[in-house]
């Protein structure tokens, strides 16, 4: 009994003592705030969300200052910043634009001037992308690599490629660990004030899953909100029609309203694939599939009229290019997607009257509210607050 | 006594029948297996051809007993989606508890019903890409079949053979008046079957490829061209040719 006392005793004691320590900080508690995406009218309701990385609201405020702070490339100096942000622009749909002022003409390259192999890929909408990630889907679930799998892979893989950030993942885990405000930032995201690589993956991941564009003029249409001029009706029979332009398919509609398929499509871009002509990084070298030489992602149309150039390699400038590739300059060649059912015609054939519909049409894509929505856009201060 | 009842309820019922059966599907060519992206295949009207991919849906599937009594499968998710490139598309595990008995024959809907096939219906992939649309009749296609044949002029050319809502035009292609469904419905050649108690069967339904150009309309792609979905005459002919392309095999 008496030892039961004592026991009771020190417990008492030692409550007492801590409650008396005033000086200690208070812990920071780790209660994430679980955060859902509001499927818009007609998207699909499978996301592509990873088991061990769920949205949370302090995890997407975390990436949101990581995605726009040019420390996270591991440099301090003002010169020598990069972030996400220096290529991702928001006004451009998440892509450099054509008129960047120092990425002439919209081809980007690393800090060091290297450029990247291929023209950037839009950056919407990504939390409905299940097939594959880059021009070649070479980033996908079933990588038997897994530090090749999901956007939170593209970060490491941005903040050390030569033809991106060109630096080292410790230092950058290193400069963003000694930045005051991150490291509690980090312990509201994933319960620990170290940063780490992985958590910055996460923690950007989880912000570009919330980059949805999805109340364009067509969107509006479709909830019969505005209507549409006989131009841009016009332009949308001709592409959900075979007869017509053909887009549908590859980029969706009405019944599919990613504006893509997110899939992989040889289209008709060039004769030769092999030897001295062939692409390391086409989706031939992802899969093997001889079928697949010159094949690359279909892109969302969503805000594409700002995010040229346009193709994998950026080979045409404007929407005006590329309409007029479809129509009357498409090469054939045996791995010619099948759906590319005018190639021998060497195109869809569009009158001008029908180009101009057909671009007003895609032009109704664009999501002007997207494109200022302070929710997507820089941090007025970073946790340091500078 | 209370308490001895009700530990009663939770045990299982010895008498509880547990029948179920497997749809799985195949495609064939000329009684061998499909080869892909392989121009190793000649038609009907003599064209050579490949087959790249196909996808298509069955619905409405439907045993019907010898006892004249019919029963639709997995009322409530009854549309199926068949992908050659998505193996998990291949299998179809009933959720039906199915009676045990004789059955005569087997049936299904080749695509969609009129009242089932609705537009936004399906909103997730692979199903939402096969929409078919609003302008066209709306919905989703029946099917895609993708290929390529070696035209008249010796040239490789891509044909997508799909079938959907066709259109009644008044002035092609700006002024449609009317829509013709061009779904099916396929009874299936040899498909009676026994299931016994407590017995699983698994029933693979095979698309006989080479049918689709066969009979009765001997369909050359040299006349009908790359695409058929604003050629209701063309589907139609494949629509008619569609109803022996499918055939049943029991796998124990």
């Amino acid at each position: 009994m008496i030892k039961y006392r004592n026991i009771i005793f020190i417990i008492s004691f030692g409550l007492l003592l801590f409650s008396c320590k005033k000086d200690e900080p208070t812990p920071i508690p780790y209660q994430p705030t679980p955060y859902n995406i509001e499927i818009p009218f007609g998207f699909p309701t499978n996301l592509n969300i990873p088991a061990d990385n769920p949205m949370t609201v302090e995890g997407i405020e975390l990436g949101r200052y990581l995605f726009y702070d040019g420390r996270m490339s591991g440099r301090t100096h003002p010169d020598s910043l990069m972030s996400c942000a220096t290529c991702h622009i928001q006004a451009n749909s998440f892509e450099c634009g054509i008129d960047h002022p120092e990425y002439i003409g919209g081809f980007t390259h690393g800090i060091t001037g290297k450029p990247t192999p291929h023209v950037m890929l839009p950056m919407i909408n990504l939390v409905w992308n299940s097939s594959g990630y880059l021009w070649n889907g070479f980033i996908y679930s079933e990588n038997p690599n897994a530090q090749f799998r999901n956007i939170e892979d593209l970060v490491w893989m941005g903040i050390v490629a030569e033809h991106e950030m060109n630096s080292d993942t410790n230092r950058a885990k290193e400069v963003i660990q000694n930045i005051p405000g991150y490291p509690e930032l980090f312990k509201k995201a994933f319960g620990s004030e170290t940063v780490t690589v992985k958590n910055m993956g996460r923690a950007i991941a989880q912000f570009i899953r919330t980059i949805i564009s999805a109340n364009s003029k067509f969107d509006k249409y479709l909830r019969g909100e505005v209507q549409l001029s006989q131009s841009e009706l016009h332009g949308f029979v001709l592409f959900t029609t075979e007869e017509g332009a053909d887009c549908f398919h590859c980029h969706g509609g009405y019944g599919n309203p990613l504006f893509t398929t997110h899939l992989y499509y040889n289209n008709g871009k060039d004769s030769l694939f092999t030897g001295p002509y062939e692409d390391p990084r086409d989706r031939y070298h992802v899969t093997g599939d001889p079928m697949d030489y010159g094949a690359y992602k279909a892109t969302t149309l969503r805000n594409i009229e700002l995010t040229g150039p346009y193709m994998h390699d950026g080979r045409f400038a404007t929407l005006d290019d590329v309409i007029d590739f479809y129509s009357h300059h498409l090469l054939w060649s045996p791995y010619i997607n099948p759906l590319m059912h005018h190639i021998n015609n060497g195109g869809v054939q569009l009158t001008p009257n029908e180009k101009t519909d057909l671009k007003a049409f895609i032009q109704t894509l664009r999501d002007n509210e997207f494109l200022t929505n302070s929710d997507f856009g820089p941090p007025d201060k970073f946790p340091d607050g500078k | 006594m209370i308490m001895v009842n009700s530990c009663k309820k939770e045990e299982p019922d010895d008498e509880q029948e547990n029948q179920k059966i497997i749809l799985s599907f195949a495609f064939l060519v000329d009684g061998q297996d499909l080869q892909t992206d392989t121009m190793i295949y000649i038609n009907e009207a003599s064209n050579h051809y490949l087959i790249n991919e196909i996808q298509y849906f069955i619905s409405d599937v439907t045993l019907h007993n010898s006892n004249g009594s019919s029963y639709l499968i997995d009322e409530w998710k009854d549309i199926h989606y068949i992908d050659t490139d998505i193996p998990t598309t291949w299998t179809w595990e009933v959720f039906d508890n199915i009676s045990a008995g004789n059955y005569n024959s087997i049936s299904f809907t080749f695509g969609i019903n009129e009242e089932k096939n609705q537009t936004l219906m399906f909103v997730n992939p692979p199903e939402s890409f096969m929409f078919w649309p609003i302008y066209l009749g709306g919905g989703y296609h029946h099917m895609k079949l993708n290929g390529k044949w070696l035209d008249e002029n010796q040239q490789i050319s891509p044909f997508d053979f799909h079938l959907g809502i066709g259109q009644i035009y008044y002035s092609y292609p700006d002024s449609i008046t009317g829509f013709i469904q061009n779904y099916f419905n396929v009874e299936l050649p040899n498909s009676a079957f026994s299931l016994d108690k407590n017995q699983t069967r698994e029933i693979q339904i095979i698309m006989n490829i080479e049918n689709w150009f066969k009979s009765p309309n001997t369909y050359n792609h040299d006349d009908w061209g790359g695409d058929i979905m604003q050629n209701q005459e063309a589907m139609h002919l494949a629509c008619e040719n569609g109803h022996d392309v499918f055939t049943a095999e029991f796998i124990y």
